[in-house]
């Protein structure tokens, strides 16, 4: 599914000889000319086309490369990204005639989008100001305002907006959606130059079967699909000096951020973290580790609970994106899921109760700025039954991206700020099991060293559960919990196209599983929607990113949220128990059906039609 | 015939004017091109391959952006060259034609073009530069007179029609690409929706058609045919699933006068279509059906292993809601008359009785009364009462089945499916000959049917009133006849027999003998066929029309629909009119057939090899012993996979004429 290898290519050998710009190469058979090119080291441009997820459909025309084919005189442009080699083919990738069309091309591109780059969300790192750049183009001959004025800018969801005015119609965000996510929220709408985006039955975002996970942000390459800014809001916080501000930020945070600014992927920047925070302003500087630690302990203690009551299996609650997509496409499974918020909104309600408690602070005073790999999380701040006395846990989530575009608004460089730790006494520590979260298999793994430790008295001999730690997109095994638990089956999906497999099998009965781990991001939440945009490529720092969080959990004194003395300390001062009444009230959720089912008629369809040899 | 003054076609050149004359040309020889219709000179006409003007004094700059005009209202938008191109390109020339200075010079204008044809995605963007491109490389010095003139042209006369080779192939003119394009743009409901526009059996047809589109799927010069029945089976889900299209009344968007009123008769194919289509229309629809189920042949002929009986009942919902009613076991000639009915105030009658009859194979002993003796259609209506559970109809010993059409196809199928020991098919030509589905055929041989070709029926061998054998001669093959095919004779002294306890005719049928009366004024052919005019499918008796089998012979389902849309037009405008009308889609279809215009272009370029997704079918051994659905609906990511596989092969055609064209639909 996620694909984080090069693509294999197509065929066996390398057996089609043909030349490009007139040296001999070699391609695989059906093979297109774009990749053998890229394998050869020529440079084409392209827009539309993304290898990672096998993704050419043809529309933005920009890769075109002049063909001859082999005895015949004449020349064709053909685009290289869908066009396969022949034997004896000659390419020319540079000739007067493809460079006057590729601009020509980007011209026309750029005759009805709207380009305020300026003020633009994709500034400086879009791909169609790259191809502009490289097609040399210097005039913009025939751009005219009111073909974008009457196009749709989505702002109905909390975490997305959808830009129309910027859209190139590469159609990356529906094979995302499509095929790999199977959400199949996203639908080509309109004709001619009213072609955009638009969600399934003419819906808009925040109405539609989108479950915000973001992954079409991850690979469009315009502005036309992006988070919902907030950067504006966590600066009001942060200057208001009647405000307390907490901020939190979530385990893959550390291990992906520092490529924005020029740092080796995969870097562990937690420490200049915490310090750009403290030089931001924020007041206090919380780890989202910590409530994931909680989660553990409040997500494990329900799990033996319902291993006990024979009620299998149960599936993890802490990906919004997920419960989005079990609400909305799978609502007959919601008694299933754990009733355990996320570990955001715990370390939200945990730091506008206890943490005031202790520090002597006013709940109402504080604001929550979450910092988060995620679209989603978003989406989840505003859910009415996450918080209380319309208090909400949290009060504004910014993106990976986001946070980012903060620092920088601030003046700050992440390569040149001092690291510093951790500092609030009662709710920053954390155990190797809460940074682990942040890939997949990670929760899993968390949970059963402490239902371990629970079960049987003892930690677990051999901590490491590599046996978890595959990648493929849905993994089982069978674990011994010892005890009166003895074996449980699990299960970790991560994609939701995994996840909708899954949950088909567990329909029809053929799925035997006691505990689940969804996360709805490819890789989990460090290669989450809220990530950072990588141009051309789709997930390419999984692994690495991975590796990092694996060694942090190595690193770590304590290993086990069990053992985190915060925690500890947590339920011996203020919660009583794991699933206590207080815990149950502050900790816990619920969820809801929102299934749409839709009745069309035909003459709503009618009244859509468009282009076709019309009867009616 | 239509003299041509000047133009470019296919690259070559074309001028007739005074000292003009362009070298190696020799002018066209365009039938039927004097009058697009009564008096109507045409006066340029403009396609892919080129264009041809007719009267010298048209004017370009307004011919091609009335063509242009067209691609840009068709463009789908998804390819960057046609989405903007064919707007600029239109705009510049709706700039000039109006005595303005447009955003492109006629240099720019020729460059957009060139960028459109060399770049664009699909057959529309790809193919509607062209003529423009050599107009303007050929003819400058025109367009510069015209826009010497800096005054605006005086108005032309114009239509233009898009088409696809799927879309000419097929008699309904189902705009195919565009119901795949809403499949792969996410919209299954949308694709129903283009489909509905001609006839309301989608989920029907979906399963049974015989695919003329795919035939002529320029898909196949680069590997296979576009799948296009199955995709219409998957958006056919929404149809019959369990989330169907909502018909309802507030559809019809002029409800005519109460006494507005046509009789159908016969509730198959064609008479549900031609209601639906009256309805739509305003009419208030009565359908009379000598059965006491609707759907005709689709119903009690085609076998339930290929269409499920709730399907058709599920469709027939359509008429029901929106308003039609359907009088069961009312048969003309027996209950009624034409005359009862033009009595009881219907306005138009519309015959869709089908061809329901077996046509006798003409041997000798062939006495229908034998036990074991079947005609085609016999056999396949009691395996239709077996299936539906009414009256059981075991076989056991041999079957020999007559004849290498679909209906013996679907004889033999269903006699596996019966318990027979042994089916055998008989058939005089050879298997190439056989008019059946190729499918059909392969799918026959996988079932294990035994297969006698060059051999025919002598004579049927019988005992105490009950077939034991049927006597046969082999045959050969003698010289081509006018259809292409060998003619046949048989070998002298080859004849044998073959042992069987039933022999079915399966070769050929009739309207039902006894339906239409001499006293009804109808017209009647000497295969018992309605006789009724090709254009309007009006019949000798005025105000009654016929369509389907009973006028065409044995066809197909939907060609039958496809004379149902026909026959609701004429019944439409006969009723309001007075007299049929002139349909301009049909006129330019007419010319473009007749003079061979469609594009016969090959494919240049490399395209990826991308082979078809087929039906998940359950495998011959289960098949043979069921007659549940053997096709299965395919998944929504093949779906997808499918509708990748279109390249859209759209052409546009116009016409400009001296005076303005004569409104009609389709
Ligand atoms: C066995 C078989 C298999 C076939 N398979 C295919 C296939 O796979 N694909 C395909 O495209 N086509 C197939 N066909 C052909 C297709 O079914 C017909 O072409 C089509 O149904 C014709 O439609 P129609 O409406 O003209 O006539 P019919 O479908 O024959 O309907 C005529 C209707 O009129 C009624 N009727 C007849 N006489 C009277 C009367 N006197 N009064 C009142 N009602 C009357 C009949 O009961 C019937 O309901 C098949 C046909 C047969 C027989
Ligand atoms: S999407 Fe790119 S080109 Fe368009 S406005 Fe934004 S930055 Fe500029
Ligand atoms: S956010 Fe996720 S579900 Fe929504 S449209 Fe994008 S990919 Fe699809
Ligand atoms: S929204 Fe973005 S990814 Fe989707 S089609 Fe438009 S430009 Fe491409
Ligand atoms: S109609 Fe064809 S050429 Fe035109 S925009 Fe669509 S894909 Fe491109
Ligand atoms: S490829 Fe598509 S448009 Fe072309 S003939 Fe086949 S179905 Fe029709
Ligand atoms: S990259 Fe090839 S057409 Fe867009």
């Amino acid at each position: 599914m996620c694909n984080v290898e090069t693509l294999i290519p197509v065929g066996t050998e390398a057996t089609v000889g043909f030349k490009i710009n007139g040296k001999a190469v070699t391609a695989y058979p059906n093979e297109t000319i774009l990749a053998a090119a890229r394998r050869h080291d020529f440079y084409i441009p392209t827009l539309c086309e993304l290898a990672d997820i096998d993704h050419t459909p043809g529309t933005c025309r920009v890769c075109l490369v002049e063909i001859q084919m082999p005895g015949q005189a004449s020349t064709h442009m053909v685009t290289a990204c869908n066009t396969p080699v022949k034997d004896g083919l000659a390419v020319e990738t540079r000739t007067k005639k493809v460079r006057d069309m590729q601009k020509l091309q980007v011209e026309l591109l750029m005759a009805d989008h709207l380009q305020d780059c300026a003020t633009c969300i994709r500034h400086g790192a879009c791909e169609l100001q790259d191809v502009a750049q490289f097609v040399g183009l210097k005039e913009n001959r025939f751009f005219t305002p009111a073909r974008v004025a009457t196009r749709e800018v989505d702002r109905s969801s909390p975490a997305m907006v959808r830009d129309m005015t910027k859209c190139i119609r590469c159609q990356r965000c529906v094979t995302v959606c499509r095929n790999y996510q199977e959400v199949d929220a996203l639908v080509v709408t309109g004709t001619g130059l009213d072609t955009a985006i638009g969600l399934r039955h003419g819906k808009n975002q925040k109405d539609s079967t989108c479950v915000t996970c973001g992954q079409c942000v991850l690979v469009c390459p315009t502005g036309a699909l992006a988070e919902k800014d907030e950067t504006d809001r966590v600066l009001d916080y942060i200057y208001d000096p009647e405000i307390t501000t907490v901020l939190q930020f979530a385990p893959a945070i550390r291990v992906g951020f520092g490529e924005e600014f020029g740092m080796a992927p995969g870097t562990n920047v937690e420490g200049q973290i915490i310090a750009a925070s403290r030089k931001l302003g924020v007041d206090i500087v919380l780890d989202t580790n910590f409530g994931a630690d909680v989660v553990i302990m409040e997500e494990g203690t329900e799990l033996l609970h319902r291993l006990g009551e024979r009620k299998r299996p149960t599936i993890t609650s802490c990906c919004p994106a997920w419960i989005n997509f079990a609400e909305v496409h799978y609502p007959e499974l919601l008694p299933l899921l754990s009733s355990t918020r996320s570990p955001q909104a715990v370390v939200g309600a945990i730091a506008k109760s206890y943490l005031p408690v202790k520090m002597g602070l006013d709940p109402k005073k504080i604001r929550v700025i979450s910092i988060m790999p995620c679209t989603a999380k978003k989406d989840e701040i505003v859910r009415p039954q996450l918080g209380e006395d319309d208090m909400p846990n949290v009060d504004v989530v910014l993106t990976t991206r986001e946070f980012a575009r903060l620092l920088k608004r601030e003046g700050l460089d992440l390569r040149t700020i001092e690291p510093s730790t951790f500092d609030n006494p009662y709710m920053s520590e954390y155990s190797g099991a809460g940074v682990i979260f942040g890939t997949t298999g990670g929760v899993m793994e968390a949970a059963l060293r402490t239902v371990y430790k629970v079960v049987n008295g003892k930690e677990l001999d051999k901590i490491e559960l590599t046996q978890l730690r595959g990648f493929e997109g849905v993994r089982s095994a069978t674990v011994d919990l010892g005890g009166n638990i003895g074996e449980v089956k699990i299960a970790m999906a991560h994609g939701l196209g995994e996840t909708r497999a899954l949950m088909e099998a567990i329909k029809a009965g053929e799925a035997d599983f006691d505990f689940i781990e969804i996360m709805a991001c490819p890789g989990g939440c460090v290669d989450g929607g809220g990530t950072l945009r990588s141009k051309k490529q789709y997930l390419p720092y999984a692994l690495k990113r991975r590796e990092t969080m694996f060694g942090i959990d190595r690193a770590a004194k304590v290993r086990q949220s069990h053992n985190n003395e915060q925690v500890k300390a947590l339920y011996r001062d203020f919660l009583g128990s794991p699933n206590s009444e207080k815990a149950h009230h502050l900790l816990h959720t619920f969820y809801t059906d929102r299934k749409a089912e839709l009745e069309l008629t035909v003459k709503e369809i009618w009244g859509e039609i468009k282009m076709s040899t019309m009867v009616y | 015939m239509a003299q041509v003054v000047y133009g470019v076609w296919d690259g070559v050149v074309h001028d007739y004017r005074q000292g003009k004359a362009a070298e190696g040309a020799t002018p066209p020889d365009l039938k039927d091109f004097e009058v697009f219709d009564d008096n109507n000179p045409i006066r340029a006409f403009v396609a892919d391959r080129g264009f041809f003007v007719f009267d010298e004094k048209v004017n370009l700059l307004d011919t091609f952006w009335q063509y242009l005009s067209k691609a840009a209202d068709e463009s789908c938008g998804k390819c960057t060259p046609c989405r903007m191109g064919t707007v600029l390109v239109r705009d510049a020339l709706g700039a000039m034609r109006r005595g303005l200075d447009g955003d492109l010079d006629l240099d720019g204008i020729a460059a957009m073009s060139e960028q459109m044809r060399a770049t664009s995605l699909c057959g529309l963007g790809q193919s509607c530069g062209t003529a423009l491109v050599k107009a303007i490389e050929a003819f400058r010095d025109e367009f510069e007179a015209e826009l010497a003139r800096k005054q605006p042209a005086r108005a032309q006369h114009a239509m233009s029609y898009m088409t696809a080779p799927c879309i000419e192939a097929c008699p309904s003119k189902v705009n195919v690409p565009r119901y795949i394009d809403y499949i792969r743009d996410g919209k299954p409901e949308h694709s129903l929706g283009v489909i509905l526009q001609k006839y309301p059996m989608a989920a029907t047809c979906s399963r049974v058609c015989v695919r003329f589109c795919e035939a002529a799927c320029r898909r196949k010069m680069v590997d296979e045919a576009v799948g296009i029945k199955i995709l219409k089976r998957y958006v056919a889900e929404y149809q019959t699933g369990p989330h169907p299209l909502v018909f309802s009344k507030d559809m019809i968007a002029h409800v005519l006068p109460e006494d507005q009123r046509v009789a159908v008769i016969g509730a198959g194919p064609a008479g549900v279509s031609c209601a639906y289509h009256l309805l739509m229309r305003g009419y208030h629809v009565d359908i009379f059906e000598a059965q006491g189920e609707a759907g005709g042949m689709a119903a009690i002929g085609i076998p339930s292993y290929r269409l499920p009986k709730d399907v058709l009942l599920n469709e027939m919902n359509a008429i029901t809601n929106l308003g039609g009613r359907f009088f069961f076991n009312q048969r003309l000639g027996t209950d009624f008359s034409v005359d009862d009915l033009m009595k009881r105030g219907y306005k138009s009658v519309f015959l869709a009785l089908g061809c329901q009859e077996g046509t006798k194979m003409g041997c000798d002993n062939e006495d229908t009364s034998l036990v074991g003796y079947e005609s085609g259609i016999g056999f396949l209506l009691k395996v239709h009462d077996h299936v539906a559970g009414i009256k059981p109809h075991p076989i056991d010993g041999e079957v020999v089945v007559v004849g290498g059409g679909n209906v013996a196809m679907d004889c033999v199928r269903s006699a596996v499916r019966m318990g027979a020991k042994k089916v055998h098919l008989v058939y005089r030509r050879t298997e190439a000959d056989m008019p059946a589905d190729r499918e059909e055929v392969v799918a026959a041989h996988d079932e294990g049917i035994e297969f006698h070709v060059l051999t025919n029926p002598v004579s049927i061998v019988s005992e105490d009133g009950k077939v034991v054998g049927v006597k046969l001669t082999k045959m050969e093959q003698t010289e081509v006849d006018a259809k292409g095919r060998r003619n046949v004779r048989p070998i002298p002294g080859s004849e044998y027999v073959m042992p069987c306890s039933v022999v079915i005719a399966a070769i050929g049928q009739q309207v039902d003998t006894g339906s239409v009366k001499p006293e009804d004024g109808v017209e009647m052919s000497k295969w018992n066929w309605v006789v009724a005019d090709k254009e309007s499918l009006a019949t000798s008796r005025p105000g009654v029309f016929a369509g389907g089998d009973c006028y065409l012979g044995p066809s197909t389902l939907i060609a039958a629909m496809a004379n149902g849309l026909k026959a609701a037009r004429n019944i439409d405008d006969y009723l309001r009119l007075g007299s049929t009308r002139f349909f301009p889609r049909s006129r330019i279809r007419q010319i473009l057939e007749k003079n061979k215009l469609f594009s016969n272009d090959c494919i240049e370029v490399p395209v990826k090899n991308e082979y078809r997704v087929h039906h998940p079918e359950l495998s011959p051994e289960v098949r043979k012993t069921m007659f549940g659905e053997v096709e299965q609906i395919i998944s929504s990511e093949d779906a997808y996979k499918e509708s990748m596989r279109c390249m859209r092969c759209y052409r546009i055609y116009s016409v400009i004429t001296e005076h303005s064209i004569p409104e009609g639909a389709a």
